[in-house]
């Protein structure tokens, strides 16, 4: 057993109580997202890769009967997790949160302006990073040539779904890119719409974890998109996700007596 | 509870990603890329991502079934195999060896393949051994070893996004290899070139920086066309062409002919526009070449990859980093079918059967004496099972009743056989006429290695039990071997069987399990320290000196006639996968591609008047099939394009079985058709 091994298995199971514990280990010459029972050898725990951790748990999760999980959790998976809390998909007394704070390089990668969590167990909290530079690129540019840059980026895309597949806040059971009504194109690539309606649909939720533009085949800055956006809801309505007591500003509550719809 | 993440392989196209598989208490639960993933860096396409979800769908074949009165029953595996040992024992005995063909399988794991072809050669005593890549790629083995003495990708996967020019043709790259595409893009985002030939417009083709329609059928012209060019510009790798190569005066003589007018009037290829992309890609310091079934499916298929071949030779554009030329494999384990021996003239490892000394190693380890003529192809088979002259067929996981050309034809040959036996996972058009059925484990059930289309073993890993009774495809081919009296089927594991193969295979001397678990090996690999290779033929071919083949432009098989007035060309589309077995099973894939249908150009549609969602039916000389038309820019005036995936209108009830004369490839690319409205 590796000494992070023991530590996050001490953490997991002696100081937090947990049942079970959702991290990342060296399997097979590449690392593994890997789900533990108490008592199990954690083995090579490494947490340098950036696994979406959350996702991976919300597909685990109708599963699970019973137990307590603790998951090795970043800024962002937490303000995930608060999402799903908000909205009842998770028992928060059942997901125990071990804080990692992210590498220098990572919050680099991710041009993250929030990468420190509630409290850090593993790694030493790291400096923000104030901006994006393709985001101040893009919105130095004339409308025209932003435009293009982006029609460019949305021709690359082959349909793949990584967006919604591994986003962890993408929470509809149905999901509107399916419906042929708003994405109409058959082939690909998909057409802007597609890109544009996942971007609305995520204004209110996205907590910038980036995975998204990892997991882009065609490198779409997705995340630049995100930031984009979140910055005009935070301007706007003064609203920014990823936290369970807040009420989005998007949702409407109509009127009674309204026939509108 | 218990909750695995197991690390796969992808059981769809050649590129080999490594993915997770999610299981909760038995259940396949989801699909997760692998990050540290050197090929797929942790992406996947739509099919990857839905790779689970057929796996344990309610149609999976879960019990050994024999006809009786003309209905499949099930039955115990001991009645089924002993039923298919009798048969096939019987047949031996009054027809010979020879009427007796097994078909392997890319979709079928190294391991598996490699007992197959050892089943028909060493136990029923034929070399009728043969599988799908007879379809696919059979004339790049026989051009490439004409060329080369190597049929494979001479690069790596990752290569192509360093590569300064990547020339792609005959390969809508996105929809077939869809990370290899992603590959591409990145060399595109970087500045790097990318130049596409092709009759349709593609989803690479609409980002590419340069695109070309060529008429299907018309490549070896613009290919020489292109040479001429480089050489009369003196664009040619002169040092390269000297030290490397032979044959250079042959190649330049019969290119002579090739002038860019000429060119033009027989590819539709605008001669400047041709003279462009043949000067960016001899100029460009790293290029590559990347093709597909757009090369390989024509009547002349092994004189087009020579062709290319020849290309890339002249340039000096081969056996260095981000240089080469690479056939992009289109099954998960086509190119180990192929490696391990699944071909009726070659034994694992390219080792000919025709060959003394070769017979003679396999007859010393296997203990038999083995035949030395080799074998029908896969096409051939068919034939001489509609002749009559065939009379046994054992089909390890293909479906060759959708995916054959001519089908009407294959039809009548399976209906003629004494015994047909097919092992599948799910209940296939070819099923519908066995004899014995046998439920097989899929993917995500066995362990065992694919070798992905840069040579590169992939491990796969048992994630959950097959359902029902089926087994692993070794464990089948075992336990008839052993029923037929044979001593050289005692396995125990898949492990023991790569170790086998890898005992008299040079290629893979160097892989074992073990080995491969942790490490990215890529064949060749003769030696248990050999790291493998990445870059073939890079300081000399492997079959010394590179020879320039002198080939012509000659027309199709089948050319266009008042009656039959368009060209039809086939292929797949992103979101189903070759006869629809597993991605027709898959709710999301089947909900972005539900319905067949043919690509028709605006103005044909016009001329026709045929509007776009119209049913239409389509015809040639054998056949029609009805379904909707799609009216579109991306295929070029003169042809349409039908993907072959829809047994409800099967393509392949069309195309022509014109096969090349050297490698048997039937030509799916080209036939005469006529469109009308239904």
């Amino acid at each position: 057993m590796s000494d992070l091994g023991k530590k996050l298995a001490s953490i997991a199971f002696d100081e937090l109580g947990a049942d079970y514990l959702l991290a990342m280990r060296e399997e097979h010459g590449n690392v593994a997202p890997v789900m533990l029972a108490r008592g199990q050898d954690p083995g090579e725990i490494r947490l340098d890769v950036p696994y979406q951790l959350v996702n991976i748990l919300s597909n685990i999760y109708p599963w699970l009967k019973d137990g307590k999980v603790a998951v090795v959790t970043r800024r962002c998976d937490e303000k995930a997790l608060e999402e799903f809390f908000k909205r009842e998909l998770f028992d928060p007394r059942r997901i125990l949160k071990i804080g990692l704070a992210c590498s220098k390089e990572q919050v680099a990668k991710c041009r993250c302006s929030d990468p420190v969590p509630a409290k850090t167990h593993i790694g030493e909290p790291q400096k923000a990073m104030e901006k994006d530079e393709l985001s101040e690129k893009l919105m130095a540019m004339p409308p025209e040539e932003r435009l293009r840059f982006w029609a460019y980026q949305f021709k690359k895309c082959n349909k793949c779904f990584a967006c919604t597949l591994t986003c962890p806040v993408c929470f509809c059971d149905e999901c509107i890119l399916e419906e042929k009504t708003f994405v109409p194109e058959p082939g690909i690539p998909p057409g802007m719409s597609f890109h544009l309606i996942r971007a609305y649909h995520l204004a209110d939720k996205c907590i910038e974890c980036g995975e998204c533009e990892r997991s882009c085949p065609a490198e779409i800055p997705l995340l630049t998109l995100r930031k984009l956006l979140a910055k005009d809801v935070k301007e706007i309505f003064g609203f920014a996700p990823g936290d369970r007591k807040t009420v989005s500003p998007l949702l409407t509550v109509l009127e009674e007596g309204c026939n509108e719809c | 509870m218990s909750v695995e993440h197991v690390l796969t392989t992808c059981p769809y196209c050649g590129t080999g990603c490594y993915f997770f598989l999610q299981v909760v208490d038995g259940r396949l639960v989801g699909v997760v890329p692998c990050k540290t993933d050197e090929i797929s860096l942790g992406r996947l396409c739509i099919k990857g991502y839905n790779a689970h979800a057929f796996v344990q769908h309610p149609d999976r074949l879960k019990h050994p079934m024999i006809r009786i009165d003309g209905e499949l029953k099930p039955v115990s595996w001991d009645d089924a195999l002993g039923r298919f040992a009798e048969e096939l024992r019987r047949i031996r005995e009054k027809h010979g060896p020879d009427s007796i063909a097994i078909l392997a399988s890319a979709k079928c794991t190294n391991e598996d393949n490699y007992l197959f072809q050892k089943l028909a050669r060493a136990v029923v005593g034929t070399n009728n051994v043969d599988h799908c890549a007879r379809l696919c790629h059979a004339s790049t083995v026989t051009g490439l070893l004409y060329s080369f003495g190597s049929g494979a990708m001479t690069n790596t996967v990752p290569e192509f996004e360093k590569a300064d020019c990547i020339l792609v043709t005959g390969s809508n790259t996105l929809e077939a290899h869809p990370l290899i595409g992603s590959r591409i893009l990145r060399a595109l985002d970087r500045g790097a070139k990318v130049i596409v030939i092709d009759p349709r417009d593609t989803p690479l083709s609409r980002l590419a920086t340069i695109k070309l329609n060529q008429i299907s059928g018309t490549d070896i012209a613009w290919i020489n066309g292109m040479i001429k060019l480089i050489i009369d510009e003196g664009l040619y790798d002169e040092d390269f062409v000297n030290a490397r190569t032979e044959a250079f005066e042959e190649l330049k003589e019969a290119v002579k002919g090739y002038n860019l007018a000429k060119v033009e009037s027989i590819t539709g290829i605008p001669g400047q526009m041709l003279a462009e992309a043949a000067r960016v890609y001899a100029k460009s310091k790293k290029a590559m070449v990347a093709y597909a079934m757009g090369v390989t499916q024509h009547s002349n298929g092994t004189d087009l990859v020579k062709a290319l071949a020849n290309l890339s030779m002249v340039t000096g554009h081969i056996g260095k980093e981000s240089t080469g030329l690479n056939p992009l494999r289109g099954q998960c384990n086509v190119q180990g079918a192929c490696d391990a021996g699944g071909l009726p003239n070659l034994f694992p490892g390219y080792q000919r059967v025709d060959d003394k000394s070769a017979r003679a190693k396999f007859e010393a380890a296997w203990g038999v004496r083995l035949p030395e003529k080799p074998g029908l192809t896969l096409t051939c088979a068919i034939e001489e099972a509609a002749a009559g002259k065939l009379k046994a067929m054992v089909v390890f996981g293909e479906n060759v009743m959708l995916s054959d050309p001519d089908l009407n034809h294959v039809e009548e040959a399976l209906k003629k056989l004494e015994l047909l036996v097919v092992a599948d996972i799910f209940p296939t058009e070819t099923i519908k006429f066995a004899h014995i059925v046998l439920p097989a484990a899929c993917y995500a059930e066995k362990d065992g290695t694919f070798t992905s289309t840069d040579r590169a073993i992939r491990v796969l890993r048992k994630a959950v039990d097959p359902p029902g009774e089926a087994l692993p495809d070794w464990q089948i081919a075992c336990d008839i071997g052993r029923r037929l009296g044979s001593k050289g089927f005692e396995f125990s594991s898949s492990a023991q069987i790569m170790d086998e193969m890898a005992s008299v295979t040079p290629i893979y001397a160097g892989i074992d399990h073990a080995r491969a678990d942790n490490t990215v090996l890529r064949w060749p690999c003769p030696a248990k320290d050999h790291p493998g290779t990445r870059i073939l033929h890079t300081q000399k071919f492997t079959k010394g000196l590179g020879t320039f083949a002198p080939v012509h432009h000659s027309p199709p098989a089948e050319e266009t006639s008042e009656d039959y007035p368009l060209i039809l060309t086939t292929g797949r589309n992103l979101f189903q996968y070759h006869t629809g077995t597993m991605t027709r099973r898959s709710p999301k894939l089947e909900r972005e591609a539900p319905e067949p249908y043919a690509e028709v150009n605006r103005a044909d549609a016009k001329r026709l008047g045929v509007s776009d969602g119209e049913r239409v039916m389509v015809s040639s000389r054998r056949g029609s099939i009805a379904l909707k038309a799609r009216v579109t820019e991306r295929i070029i005036q003169g042809s349409i394009f039908i993907p072959f995936h829809y047994a409800e209108a099967a393509a392949n009830r069309l195309t022509n079985a014109a096969l090349d004369p050297d490698s048997k490839i039937p030509e799916f690319k080209v036939c005469a058709v006529r469109l009308e409205k239904a």
